[in-house]
């Protein structure tokens, strides 16, 4: 009795100060989260700088569309980078990059010394992505099909089978988007978006402040 | 207390009161048995608890509900930590209830979290809830119906309401115990004990981050049992009690709520991430916006690219000189502590004597420099007018951090651009790595304005 008494006393006392932490958390999740962009965007353009210097040096005579692949593929590079390889998207957008055979220089220097690694674990990645992307092309065409006769059938479906239609649908053009999304399910891939949107933005921040910058020749 | 264990156990093991062995028992078989035994004992010698009684007079409240709740909560944790054939989750069981006893609060047996959440709110609507029960204990079951209702809104609802069906219980006993629908619910009651705590247990299990959730989702199942419990007291609505709890208890049920709780918790972070986001209900509408928005950033991405490809012949940037040019003016309007020290100093050292002279410095460049403002970027024109409102209060409140930082960043302008000048025509190389810094301070602090244009919280 006496055991389990200071047994559940001391569980709630942690507890009330996990609940302590927690507000104290959301206190200062404000500065927390800002700094951490801060941080982002700090890295980005290091990286970023980095990769066009790099890809200068590379190749002299460019043309203009060859300059912006250039441009935009070490921005992307530069972003992936800065998320160290933790999010499926940049994995993921690593492994494409690294595809083609010319810009593989480019991302060894650019992620640098653990860039082995990090392919390593895209291009896994990749392949598994791509190897279920398939099948499930495969089972879509199969499931199109069969909703085809039976939409033809009953042509009243419910409200509710419609939204989740519209869901579904929109969830497909989500994972199209978000680089690696194909593999994903819809909770890692609402978090992927999470972390790619602020990705995102903050490489249009840097970039938008670089071009506005740039002389207007 | 003590007394009474041995003899429940003798009474639960002799095959009068149940057939086959003990241990082969399932929960719910031992929880009738339990039942049966303590119906028995409320038949059979009622003033065992009278003399239990004495036992709970260090306890604040001398109501007599009370205590007979009390000793029925301590019982049920004895009880069920002497059973030889629990298992991990009936010990804890056992521990809750001896904690429900030993601290003399209600003693209702229930999850750790929740217990803490609501402590307070119960100890708070504790002699409401002893007069409730007075009440409960004094009125027909009529009346006892309608004080459940208009409570059920309050969080401490399904701690109250289950008190309530406690001394239902204890009435129910007392008064006559054979009536058959008031003992199906009793049983019924004690099944939903069983599948509460059988949930707890897999909530417990779960990730400790995930607390919250956790208590969130307690509290609805608790508002929904006892919303359950109201329908089924004013229509016996078996069929929807039985479905609300094998929803509870299923454990793929289960998870998938956990699974769908969790989308739509990120659901929400993208809502106030994505701007014109949060007017938007319902999913798809939603992840319209959010597709959008990505579609967007990326061709933003594709356009910026684009155009830095056009306004850039070689894809040198030629960095260095293009910041000391164009960069630079535009981001020492706004220039932050502490990026260059040996620069920023002197306009510490000064900063007192020339307080006057700031404000003064700061208005002439703001008139004196049309030009420069108007290729800065666009958050500087904004910045330039709340330098001025702060330095016009500036003897007030220049103790703050904030007043502090702008007037040194005005004296860092008015320094700077004349240093700067000079440097960065002298020896542009040794500067590049530095202006880099910079100018990532700057892309920084408007980008945090952005940031905080379109709430982006993350």
């Amino acid at each position: 009795m006496h055991l389990s008494l200071s047994l559940s006393l001391s569980l709630s006392l942690s507890l009330s100060t996990i609940s302590s932490l927690r507000f104290w958390h959301d206190f200062l999740s404000h500065q927390v989260k800002k700094s951490a962009i801060r941080m982002l965007k700090q890295e980005f353009l290091k990286k970023w700088i980095m990769g066009l210097q790099i890809c200068s040096a590379s190749k002299k005579e460019m043309s203009i569309l060859e300059r912006k692949n250039a441009i935009k593929l070490s921005a992307d590079l530069a972003m992936a980078s800065t998320r160290n390889g933790s999010t499926n998207w940049s994995r993921a957008l690593i492994a494409n990059a690294s595809k083609e055979n010319d810009n593989t220089t480019l991302v060894h220097q650019i992620l640098g010394k653990d860039s082995e690694s990090m392919i390593k674990k895209a291009s896994n990645s990749s392949a598994f992505r791509d190897k279920r992307g398939t099948t499930c092309r495969g089972k879509k065409m199969l499931r199109n099909r069969c909703c085809g006769i039976r939409r033809v059938k009953k042509m009243a479906a419910s409200a509710s089978s419609i939204a989740k239609k519209l869901v579904k649908k929109r969830t497909q053009v989500l994972k199209r988007l978000v680089p690696g999304g194909e593999s994903m399910d819809e909770f890692s891939l609402m978090e992927e978006t999470l972390d790619y949107i602020l990705s995102l933005r903050a490489q249009v921040d840097v970039m938008r402040h670089f071009a506005n910058a740039a002389p207007p020749n | 207390m003590n007394r009474a264990l041995p003899e429940m156990l003798h009474c639960i093991n002799t095959p009068g009161n149940v057939a086959g062995s003990f241990t082969d028992m399932s929960v719910l078989e031992r929880q009738r048995a339990r039942i049966k035994w303590q119906q028995e004992q409320l038949l059979n010698q009622p003033p065992c608890y009278f003399d239990g009684n004495d036992e709970f007079n260090g306890y604040s409240m001398p109501n007599h509900a009370q205590d007979f709740h009390n000793l029925i909560n301590s019982e049920v944790g004895l009880v069920v930590k002497a059973d030889p054939g629990l298992d991990n989750g009936w010990q804890e069981f056992g521990q809750f209830g001896g904690e429900g006893s030993g601290l003399g609060s209600s003693g209702f047996v229930n999850g750790s979290g929740f217990e803490l959440n609501y402590g307070i709110s119960r100890t708070l609507s504790c002699p409401q809830e002893v007069a409730a029960e007075m009440e409960v204990a004094a009125v027909t079951e009529t009346a006892r119906r309608e004080s459940v209702s208009p409570e059920k809104m309050s969080s401490a609802v399904g701690r109250e309401s289950f008190k309530k069906r406690k001394a239902d219980r204890n009435q129910s006993l007392k008064a006559v115990a054979e009536e058959e629908p008031n003992e199906k619910r009793i049983k019924e009651c004690n099944e939903e004990d069983e599948s509460k705590i059988t949930e707890e247990y897999s909530n417990n299990s779960k990730n400790t981050t995930n607390n919250d959730n956790n208590i969130k989702r307690e509290t609805s199942a608790d508002t929904s049992k006892d919303n359950s419990k109201v329908s089924e007291v004013q229509k016996p609505d078996y069929i929807h009690v039985r479905a609300r709890r094998g929803q509870a208890t299923d454990s793929h049920s289960l998870a998938e709520r956990v699974r769908r709780e969790k989308i739509s918790e990120r659901m929400k972070y993208l809502q106030d991430l994505v701007p014109g986001c949060n007017k938007i209900t319902g999913k798809a509408g939603m992840l319209d916006e959010i597709i959008n928005y990505v579609q967007s950033l990326q061709r933003q991405v594709e356009f910026l690219s684009m155009k830095l490809a056009a306004v850039n012949p070689s894809l040198d940037f030629n960095i260095d000189s293009f910041f000391a040019k164009e960069v630079f003016p535009a981001s020492t309007s706004n220039f932050p502590i502490g990026v260059q020290s040996e620069i920023t100093n002197p306009a510490y050292l000064q900063f007192n004597p020339l307080q006057q002279l700031a404000s003064c410095t700061g208005l002439e460049m703001g008139i004196n420099t049309p030009d420069m403002a108007l290729r800065r970027t666009t958050s500087t024109p904004l910045s330039l007018p709340e330098t001025f409102l702060n330095s016009s209060c500036f003897d007030v409140i220049s103790s703050t951090s904030i007043v502090f930082r702008i007037s040194v960043s005005m004296l860092g302008t008015f320094f700077l651009t004349k240093v700067f000048s000079h440097y960065s025509k002298s020896k542009p190389q040794q500067l590049g790595m530095e202006i880099c810094k910079t100018f990532t301070i700057i892309v920084e602090e408007e980008g945090s304005n952005d940031a905080s244009n379109l709430k982006m919280e993350m």
